[in-house]
């Protein structure tokens, strides 16, 4: 087994919700309705091509005075998405020492659509002729920097990146902030955008869906995709999270669900780690995270009714955040809480390959 | 065991007590902490001209040697990212004195800011899907993400417990030990793997010219007339357990991480606040952390880059934060030796912090004739001091405002 240590872990409490993605930015829950992938129009000019795309808009109608202009998608959609989602918990920061709000933020890719331009720009003039403006906007860890810099949070400002669990890392490293007295509330932030190099890669390396290539609608329940392969998606979500000490502070706050423990390995005995980590009181519900490869969502359902049982209620991947890879968990935690789940103990469960596993255990408020 | 170091607290508890036991280094001078040490200690600099390995650049780099690393020793899905990573946690390994079986169910927090754009060239972006098919461009595209740095490391020493990336900058390396020491207190994982590592590239180079941020000739941290960076290459990597996991595991103590802090200015994209105030309070936070005051610390291993704009605000940093400390504080920027090593540097200046707190050992600042008029600050400059030094601070500052402090003992009972 991975270890005989018990993780300690304060619980957290997430008070906040926005996020930007195909069902537009929204502020807290995100409206129950069917999403279908969109058909490709920036880069491809033959064929079909589908995706779950974000369709442009205006970040300073969503977020007065907003300037996003020569920023990265990527940096912009989190910027709203952490707007939103403060205002969802009825936070003013300017009542409360910004000295004291963290930022973590989880991306596989970073800021690829400017990394893609800066490319560019050094194959039209040369390394030497390259945009300085471009640059540090290429740089991962931009977009939690303009969060820092928009809203004057002065806390620990962190980027992680994960293959397969970067949404589930995020909230970890967030808890153990807050834990840690290291910071009294978290940003936490999860997300990627779609590119044309990106898309490439996935096609080339024929990881696509067949629904990427027609338009025939998808299944309506259920989620799972057939015939192997995912629909490329892109996305932030933010979700606001407090020490249950400091929320219970806070007078009227909505919380929606509170984070007890969290595990996450590359390898070993997910059954045993798992039901160590619950101490016995098994839940009832799991919110499957997984992501894009097809062994993913087998694995983790096959893990869910491992460690459940059979008669566990299985809250299926939800193909849009399948679409995210390794940054999609806020997301199927965000859209698992849309669905007007039954409040009580639940499991964020998300696998890769080799028993990598990573497994939040959360009470639904 | 309760460790002592001199008039300081005791560590009393060994469970939330995070200690090094093992240090691994791949820097210009080569593979390892013992040449490094020897190497800088003679004075030795290793920036180059840079047009010799990348031509139309001017200025100064400093290079890891063609001959540590050997392509045929790493799997081809490696960048050099990755191969520098492997290098340094081989390393740290070895220096632990245990075998990789030990390492197991540890936890590998690994920082890059490079990720794979060693393996990606401008054709990328004109053709992505023709680049793809190009022989073996499937593989060199699947190293761009910068969490396949951790998965590297993981894979190649069969280490399975909770892997992960982080990506702050040049704050990043310093981070990630940071971060590593909070999930050891959280139980996360038993030991963990932590550093940082990043190579040369066109991309960086390019970045850092198209800025104007690069000194033509080799760099001078904190000197009047500085005017830039030289970026290096390089990786560095701590094994980190509690202390009570170390006496368990009869491991070797090196050193104890006493405290650490991670602050962002929220001040620009770029440009540090310009009275260092983000730095100031994060070594603030690191000293509450470690329970000391700054007269205890005896020397700062400074983020000191050379450009104009980083080195006075860390200088004020320094002003506000060790106000009141009865001596001048010690600091200096081993930069100068071997240049900026981004998100590989904050790791390297904690395995040279540990080496200085280790020897009592402070290496001064390369080229530093005139520096900034800083009165509380003892600017160290043109020879080692020798003297017992119980405690060392490690500051590490970043583009995107965020900034870590760590600070180390000498871990002897």
């Amino acid at each position: 087994m991975i270890s005989n240590m018990t993780p300690n872990f304060s619980p957290v409490t997430i008070t906040g919700i926005g996020s930007v993605s195909p069902y537009g930015p929204v502020a807290g829950l995100i409206p129950q309705c069917a999403l279908e992938p969109s058909a490709i129009t920036a880069w491809i000019s033959t064929g079909l091509r589908r995706a779950f795309i974000v369709q442009p808009f205006r970040p300073a109608s969503v977020v007065p005075g907003l300037k996003t202009r020569r920023l990265d998608r990527l940096s912009a959609w989190a910027l709203v998405a952490s707007s939103l989602a403060i205002k969802d918990a009825g936070i003013d920061l300017s009542q409360i020492d910004r000295s004291r709000v963290a930022v973590v933020f989880a991306t596989a890719f970073g800021c690829i659509e400017l990394t893609e331009a800066f490319y560019l720009s050094a194959a039209a003039n040369g390394w030497n002729g390259t945009d300085p403006s471009t640059f540090p906007e290429t740089l991962a860890s931009a977009p939690a920097s303009h969060v820092s810099l928009f809203h004057g949070l002065r806390g620990p400002n962190v980027t992680v990146s994960n293959k397969h669990f970067g949404g589930e890392n995020a909230l970890m490293q967030a808890a153990s902030l807050l834990r840690h007295g290291q910071a009294d509330l978290a940003i936490v932030l999860a997300g990627d955008a779609l590119t044309q190099s990106l898309y490439s890669w996935y096609e080339v390396a024929d990881l696509l869906s067949p629904a990427c290539y027609n338009s025939d609608p998808l299944p309506e329940a259920g989620g799972f995709i057939p015939s192997g392969g995912f629909i490329p998606g892109e996305g932030v979500a933010a979700l606001v999270m407090e020490s249950s000490v400091r929320e219970n502070v806070r007078s009227g706050t909505r919380s929606y669900a509170r984070i007890l423990s969290g595990r996450w390995a590359a390898g070993g005995q997910p059954v045993e780690i798992i039901r160590q980590m619950f101490g016995g009181s098994i839940p009832s519900i799991t919110i499957c995270a997984g992501n894009g490869a097809p062994c993913a969502t087998s694995s983790t359902t096959a893990l869910a009714r491992e460690v459940l049982g059979e008669d566990a209620v299985i809250m299926p991947a939800q193909p849009f955040a399948q679409g995210l890879t390794g940054t999609g968990a806020l997301f199927h935690l965000i859209l698992a809480l849309s669905s007007q789940l039954k409040s009580g103990p639940a499991l964020l469960l998300g696998t890769a390959g080799d028993n990598g596993f990573a497994a939040l255990e959360l009470e639904l408020l | 065991m309760l460790l002592t170091l001199g008039r300081l607290p005791r560590l009393t508890d060994p469970h939330k007590t995070i200690v090094v036991t093992g240090v691994g280094v791949v820097s210009p001078y080569g593979i390892g902490l013992d040449g490094l040490q020897a190497a800088m200690l003679s004075g030795k600099s290793c920036l180059k001209p840079t047009k010799d390995v990348y031509p139309g650049f001017e200025g100064s780099i400093a290079q890891v040697p063609g001959s540590v690393l050997h392509a045929e020793d790493f799997s081809s899905r490696y960048s050099r990212t990755d191969q520098l990573a492997v290098l340094a946690a081989q390393d740290a390994i070895a220096n632990s004195g245990c075998d990789c079986s030990v390492f197991r169910d540890s936890g590998v927090l690994m920082a890059n800011t490079v990720g794979g754009l060693t393996e990606i060239d401008t054709g990328i972006a004109q053709d992505p899907a023709a680049w793809f098919r190009r022989p073996g461009g499937l593989l060199r595209g699947s190293s761009f993400p910068v969490a396949h740095v951790a998965d590297a490391v993981g894979e190649h020493f069969g280490i399975r417990g909770p892997r992960c990336a982080i990506s702050v900058a040049c704050a990043s390396g310093a981070m990630a030990i940071a971060l590593a020491a909070n999930m050891l207190l959280d139980g996360a994982a038993p030991i963990i793997l932590a550093g940082g590592s990043d190579p040369l590239c066109p991309f960086t180079l390019s970045g850092f010219n198209s800025l104007r941020a690069l000194d033509p000739s080799p760099c001078r941290p904190f000197d009047q007339n500085r005017n830039g960076v030289n970026l290096g290459e390089g990786a560095a990597v701590l094994i980190l357990e509690t202390l009570a996991g170390a006496i368990a595991r009869n491991s070797n103590v090196l050193a104890v991480l006493r405290g650490w802090a991670m602050t962002n200015d929220a001040f620009h994209t770029t440009a540090p606040h310009k009275e260092g105030s983000g730095l100031a309070d994060c070594i603030q936070l690191s000293m509450e952390m470690a329970e000391v005051s700054g007269d205890d610390i005896g020397y700062v291993n400074a983020h000191g880059t050379g450009t104009p704009l980083n080195d006075s605000a860390e200088a004020n940093a320094y002003e506000t934060a060790f106000h009141g400390r009865h001596q001048p504080i010690p600091v200096s920027s081993t930069k100068s030796y071997f240049g900026h090593c981004l998100g590989a540097a904050g790791a390297l200046e904690a395995a040279i912090t540990i080496m200085a707190v280790r020897s009592g050992t402070l290496l001064p600042t390369l080229r530093l004739t005139d520096p900034i008029e800083s009165p509380g600050i003892d600017w160290l400059r043109r020879e080692v001091k020798r003297q017992p030094l119980p405690l060392a601070m490690s500051a590490s500052s970043g583009f995107g405002g965020s900034n870590t402090v760590l600070i180390f003992g000498s871990g002897r009972p």
